[in-house]
């Protein structure tokens, strides 16, 4: 298990549209190793292949918000979302790209998502509250979708500008 | 996916001195205790003023909110914190400790507004669009400033906490 480097926005690589897996191999279960010890290092609650350049389609999440409950990490493997509901919430998110910035994103409330568990069978379950904000966040990543990509031309141009300046300065240390 | 992290956690902003305080649970509606007419904090003493006005803010943080009064954590006390600026970048969290309403306008303004002890329901609540408003901090020192805007909807929706009142009454 080991954490990898994280993708700073702008990246062509989280744009891209992330490929299917076929099944689960031991490559893709130390992937999901990888991914979630590198979200709780970050601290993030969820992560998506595409962040750490893999582009593949899964992402790892755990939305539990007490620190003194227990972890409840959550690996899903090819998911879609099979109905979501009308009613919308509204969250301050922030990605693990885009250190810093956070900003109001408008999303169904509740979701049911169908994946391929590592396990290698099919689940199906209804997330709610910041679960179903998180997962609706990582599988836009599956798709190229960054949550600035849900606000404004003005908002995203800014935040895209500080994070080249962000780049610059890191590479230049 | 990454969380805005909590104020205090960061360091920022945190006020001087104040202990950190602990997350408690937020009631919900309808709870008793949520309509019960708090008493004057004056009766609490400096460290039991601290404590609760720590426990206030670190809640109020933890779940993202804007406002939360003691109330809404099964304490009646006229206490209540807000912050109308940290969701922009500019925290500036505000103790009130047995606050008052002396003057407000007569122009009423309509805006949605969501309660921490009523999750799910944002309600358009009309409200008077300034006020002004007195407090005392936790020195002991009373403050004056006439609120507009976000800070003056938020002022007044936690004052009618104090009082046992909930924006499912007021609208």
């Amino acid at each position: 298990m080991s954490l990898r480097p994280i993708l700073i926005h702008p990246d062509p690589r989280l744009k891209k549209v992330a490929e299917p897996i076929a099944r689960v191999t031991p490559e893709i279960e130390a992937l999901a190793d990888d991914m979630l010890a590198t979200m709780y290092d970050a601290p993030g609650i969820g992560l998506a292949a595409p962040q750490i350049g893999v582009l593949r389609r899964i992402f790892v999440m755990d939305a539990t918000r007490e620190p003194e409950d227990e972890k409840n990490p959550m690996v899903l493997i090819n998911p879609e979302i099979v109905l979501s509901s009308d009613d919308t919430n509204v969250y301050d998110e922030g990605c693990l790209s885009i250190p810093d910035q956070y900003a109001e994103v408008t999303r169904p409330a509740e979701v049911r998502m169908r994946w391929l568990g590592l396990d290698g069978k099919t689940h199906e379950q209804d997330f709610d509250g910041l679960w179903a904000t998180c997962a609706q966040h990582e599988l836009d990543h599956l798709n190229g979708v960054l949550f600035i990509d849900h606000l404004s031309v003005m908002k995203r141009q800014m935040i895209t500008r500080k994070m080249v300046k962000l780049k610059r300065e890191r590479a230049r240390v | 996916m990454s969380e805005r992290p909590a104020l205090g956690a960061a360091g920022d902003g945190w006020p001087d001195g104040l202990p950190r305080g602990k997350v408690r649970p937020i009631l919900i509606h309808p709870h008793p205790d949520l309509r019960r007419v708090c008493e004057f904090a004056g009766y609490l003493s400096a460290a039991e003023q601290q404590d609760l006005a720590g426990d206030l803010l670190a809640s109020m943080y933890h779940v993202q909110g804007r406002g939360l009064a003691a109330p809404q954590i099964g304490r009646a006390h006229r206490v209540f914190v807000m912050d109308a600026g940290w969701k922009a970048g500019r925290a500036s969290p505000l103790v009130a400790l047995d606050p008052e309403i002396v003057d407000q306008s007569t122009e009423t303004d309509e805006a949605e507004e969501q309660c921490l002890s009523i999750p799910g329901q944002p309600m358009v609540v009309s409200r008077p669009a300034w006020v002004t408003a007195c407090w005392y901090d936790l020195q002991g020192k009373r403050h004056q400033r006439q609120l507009t805007g976000a800070e003056a909807r938020i002022f007044q929706h936690e004052f009618d906490h104090l009082d046992g009142r909930l924006i499912v009454d007021v609208t």
